[in-house]
């Protein structure tokens, strides 16, 4: 058997090291090259920063993105506390029914949702048909192509993101408080505001933090279902570097837009505990 | 762990000091910071040089891929080469990307002949050699250091016949003018002549165009803003949203309006009245993988008349030379923005203003769009 | 769970009932008109109008989609089988060793937490150095860098499960690192490590922005031909090619489902466990 030390070494240097070393090598010294750049390019100093805090057209990306992230998360934490509340209440079997439906969505891909609902969507596609058609409309809306469209494309995405880590806070609401509730009178209103409530809170929270943080960085839903009406900060990275080949302001936003994400990640770690975030994750 | 942090730390340092002196060039310090990844050995797998037995042409992608692949279909017996056509793209920003980061994929490029100066500026394109390539050939658009006209196209109005009853539009104002031809519009999303087609349609004469008033035509466009569904970002996309029906009238390139005519059994029409008529351009990027020889000769081959002819017969993109048009079927010279009768209905582009105005004017635009 | 005992505890039932229906239609709204538009049989994108036709799944018989499909099979085996294995033996270490676990962890979960565009970019850049750009070896080293934290996730979980009191008696009898790791810890870990390849698999030939700035003429991932053909026009074959792949989730979903509910038997069934 061999001395714990060199046992201790050969874990180290064969099992525990070559990932790290991997990503660190593959990924954390490029990354911090690129983002360098934004002190670098086009020439040395702080001028792309100070372009960010003065340009009004790079502050309507930011501020589009903020709206849109936000109206992304309230919408699609709603629906899903909705479907996590259902869940909670259902048979074996529906709540099986329910895991499969939001499973399944969860693993669609986002460019066949994308492709599926810019069918739905366009001028001459099903939704509008369907209203002409009934005569409710005399002329398509605009439902795609639009900030709309975009926030409605990216809810579709995040309603699962949501669901998953909500449903482990739910399982743990005890039965018997809610039936001591009931038996000391209280309406299932009350019911549900004074005691379910308050007990999934901390699931809701972590369901919206991830998907206020994921949102931040659609590229895919809002570049193709915005119809470059809705340029979100992705976007507009991705048109920096390979339309307007400003790599500078490319890595500038890059970070404008990590900041975003570690501002987010750290309040909601601040309220509800990284665990929560984190647990809520897997 | 730590002390190789520090290493690390210093090295990025040293080089971005001595870069900012200027002793090492972008181009040094990413190599630099390659090597520091212990990458020195693998760089070397780099795609050599001018032995890639193929030449890759780049244009704008969807029906244009198969119009370049026919039109261009002998040049694999004339030079022994593999004619390879991507439809990505070469937009200003994608070359220089390309040349900057030292992965040039494309060997020619059919691009705007604005970039073709701009780039050239920036030494981000190979000289054309002209003892290859025969510059007389050229009797519509720019020839110059790093691009030779290859073809013209026009930005024309494309339009829903089933939208306006007998109404037919005819120039800028019209498209303007969404009283009398109501419904959604088109425009392209990476300007070009965008500008022209809102001061044209602001009432300014085809002589003053030059220089652009920018705050003027910004002012215009914005205004039609509520109108436009979308801006389209490729040919493809254009085709797909007046076929379809999304929008009743588009600026879109005479090219793609053919083939919409086509598709709608004549729905869609469009017409040269007010079109914006510029020449496209050939232009190398510099470090090409198959090296600058092969790229020349393609120039040379696709610049001779007879191929130009097959270019317009298989894609609607009309020759810059006059022995070309002389070869075409009276058919085919209806539909040549350079054909006499075509060319005076039409407004020839600048490229010599973009070439100077062009990067600032796009992010106001861009901006103004919503991007 | 009787019904009876809990009817008074659904406050709302009726309401978030149709809302939960709706919600589920929003949800599956996608995949529905997908279905019928893969079996149009019109040249371009339509419902079928003289009967459902096979003629947009024709086209993935045929290159440049069935390229792309072998392209991206390949890849995502790749990726999901090195994802896995790095994944295994660096989550193995830091379960036998904890020093700098959380630390170390960390670090191989960043690409998760950085925005997938600025990730793209470094891979760009890392490609353009090594001259690695638009090819195989290039897009799988981007892509497995994308899914390794999720192989890592999984395994981790999968750890929690086993009791490492069990491997210090194997060890304490004498059994070698090795011996241990393959006697005790892998029979303990097929479910995860079947997991992680799934995973990895999944998210590999999902993937779609580093894709996107790292490849583009020999390169062509089926996602990405996928994004061309969104941006360039509405092409038919997409329907088709959305609709295989949504039967392909749906299998090797019941296939977990299965799998794990398999498992959950048996440990239960099996007292020692």
């Amino acid at each position: 058997m061999a001395s714990p030390t060199s046992e201790t070494l050969k874990i180290w240097v064969f099992l525990i090291l070559p990932l790290p070393v991997l990503v660190v090598l593959g990924y954390v010294v490029p990354t911090a090259g690129v983002l360098g750049w934004s002190f670098t390019l086009p020439e040395p100093g702080v001028q792309n920063y100070a372009a960010v805090l003065e340009a009004q057209r790079l502050q309507t990306v930011i501020w589009r993105t903020l709206r849109i992230c936000l109206l992304t998360t309230v919408i699609s934490v709603g629906l899903a506390y909705l479907i996590a509340y259902r869940w909670r209440f259902a048979t074996p079997r529906g709540r099986q029914l329910i895991e499969l439906v939001v499973l399944v969505s969860f693993w669609l891909s986002m460019l066949i949702r994308a492709f599926a609902w810019l069918v739905l969507l366009r001028g001459d596609g099903v939704i509008n048909q369907t209203l002409l058609w009934l005569g409710l409309i005399e002329a398509p809306l605009p439902l795609v192509r639009n900030e709309f469209g975009a926030v409605l494309g990216m809810v579709h995405f995040m309603v699962p993101f949501a669901v998953l880590p909500m449903l482990n806070s739910f399982r743990e609401v005890d039965d018997r408080v809610l039936n001591a509730a009931r038996s000391l009178g209280a309406t299932p209103g009350q019911v549900l505001r004074d005691i379910f409530f308050p007990l999934t809170l901390p699931g809701m929270a972590a369901a919206s933090g991830i998907v206020f943080i994921f949102s931040l960085g659609s590229f895919v839903t809002p570049a193709l279902l915005g119809g470059g009406r809705a340029v979100m900060l992705a976007e507009y990275i991705y048109l920096q570097m390979f339309q307007l080949s400003n790599w500078g302001m490319g890595a500038t936003l890059a970070i404008v837009l990590m900041a975003m994400v570690v501002v987010t990640a750290l309040i909601f770690g601040r309220l509800f505990g990284f665990k929560n975030i984190v647990g809520g994750l897997k | 762990m730590k002390e190789k942090q520090e290493f690390l730390e210093d090295a990025l340092m040293v080089a971005a000091e001595r870069m900012k002196r200027g002793r090492l060039s972008r181009r040094g310090f990413n190599a630099g910071l390659a090597a520091l990844m212990g990458s020195a050995v693998m760089g070397a797998a780099r795609r050599a040089h001018a032995d890639t037995g193929r030449v890759v042409v780049v244009n704008w992608g969807g029906d244009a891929v198969p119009g370049f692949q026919k039109a261009y279909a002998g040049f694999g017996e004339a030079s022994g080469l593999e004619l390879l056509v991507d439809g990505s793209g070469p937009s200003e920003g994608a070359v220089k990307t390309q040349v900057n980061s030292g992965a040039v994929r494309w060997d020619v490029c059919d691009g705007e002949m604005y970039s073709a100066y701009r780039l050239g500026r920036d030494e981000l394109l190979e000289a054309l050699d002209y003892d290859v390539i025969d510059k007389s050939l050229i009797d519509f658009g720019d020839v110059h250091d790093h691009g030779v006209a290859n073809y013209t196209y026009s930005y024309v109005i494309a339009f829903d016949t089933e939208a306006f009853g007998d109404r037919r539009p005819t120039s800028w104002k019209d498209f303007w003018d969404v009283e009398t031809f109501p419904g959604k519009r088109t425009l392209y999303r990476w300007m070009s002549a965008n500008l022209e087609c809102a001061l044209l349609a602001d009432g300014v004469t085809p002589e003053e165009l030059y220089p652009l008033d920018v705050d003027r035509a910004l002012a215009k466009i914005e205004e039609l803003l509520p109108h436009i569904l979308t801006h389209w970002a490729t040919g493809a996309e254009s085709q797909q949203l007046l076929r379809d029906g999304e929008v009743a009238m588009g600026q879109v390139w005479n090219t793609r309006a053919a083939l919409i005519k086509e598709d709608t059994g004549g729905r869609v029409d469009w017409t040269f009245d007010g079109g914006i008529i510029s020449p496209s351009v050939w232009m190398v990027p510099k470090g090409n993988p198959a090296g600058a020889k092969a790229a020349m000769d393609f120039i040379a081959y696709a610049l001779r008349p007879e191929v130009q002819v097959k270019l317009m017969e298989a894609y609607a993109m009309g020759p810059v030379s006059a022995a070309a048009n002389d070869l075409l079927s009276p058919e085919l010279a209806l539909a040549n923005p350079t054909s006499p009768e075509n060319f005076s209905k039409q407004v020839l582009l600048n490229n010599k203003w973009h070439a100077d105005h062009y990067g600032e004017t796009l992010e106001r635009y861009l901006a103004l769009i919503g991007a | 769970m009787s019904q009876g005992r809990h009817s008074g505890l659904r406050p709302g039932l009726l309401l978030s009932r149709l809302a939960l229906v709706l919600a589920c239609v929003f949800l599956l709204l996608p995949i529905l008109i997908v279905i019928p538009l893969s079996f149009g049989d019109q040249r371009y994108l339509a419902f079928p109008q003289n009967g459902p036709s096979l003629r947009h799944y024709q086209a993935l018989t045929v290159d440049p989609w069935l390229g792309s499909i072998l392209q991206s099979l390949s890849i995502a085996a790749t990726v999901a089988l090195v994802s896995t294995l790095l994944a295994a033996m660096f989550v193995t270490g830091i379960w036998l060793r904890r020093r700098f676990g959380t630390l170390l962890t960390g670090v191989v979960l960043l690409p998760i937490i950085v925005p997938q565009v600025v990730s793209a970019m470094s891979f760009y850049y890392l490609g353009a150095q090594l001259g690695l750009l638009d090819s195989f070896a290039g897009v799988a080293f981007g892509h497995l860098l994308m899914v390794l934290p999720y192989s890592v996730i999984t395994l981790l979980v999968a750890y929690n499960r086993i009791d490492p009191a069990m491997f210090r008696a194997a060890r304490s009898l004498g059994a070698s690192v090795g011996r241990a790791v393959y006697d005790i810890l892998l029979p303990n870990l097929r479910l995860g490590l079947a997991s992680s390849f799934f995973m990895a698999f999944l998210m590999s030939w999902d993937e779609v922005v580093v894709t996107l700035f790292i490849s583009g003429l020999d390169v062509i991932t089926l996602p990405k031909r996928i994004w061309d053909g969104l941006r360039y026009s509405l092409d038919p074959a997409i329907a088709s090619v959305s609709t295989t792949m949504v039967a392909l989730t749906l299998i090797v979903m019941v296939a977990r489902l299965i799998l794990a509910e398999r498992t959950e038997r048996a440990r239960r069934l099996d007292p020692d466990d």
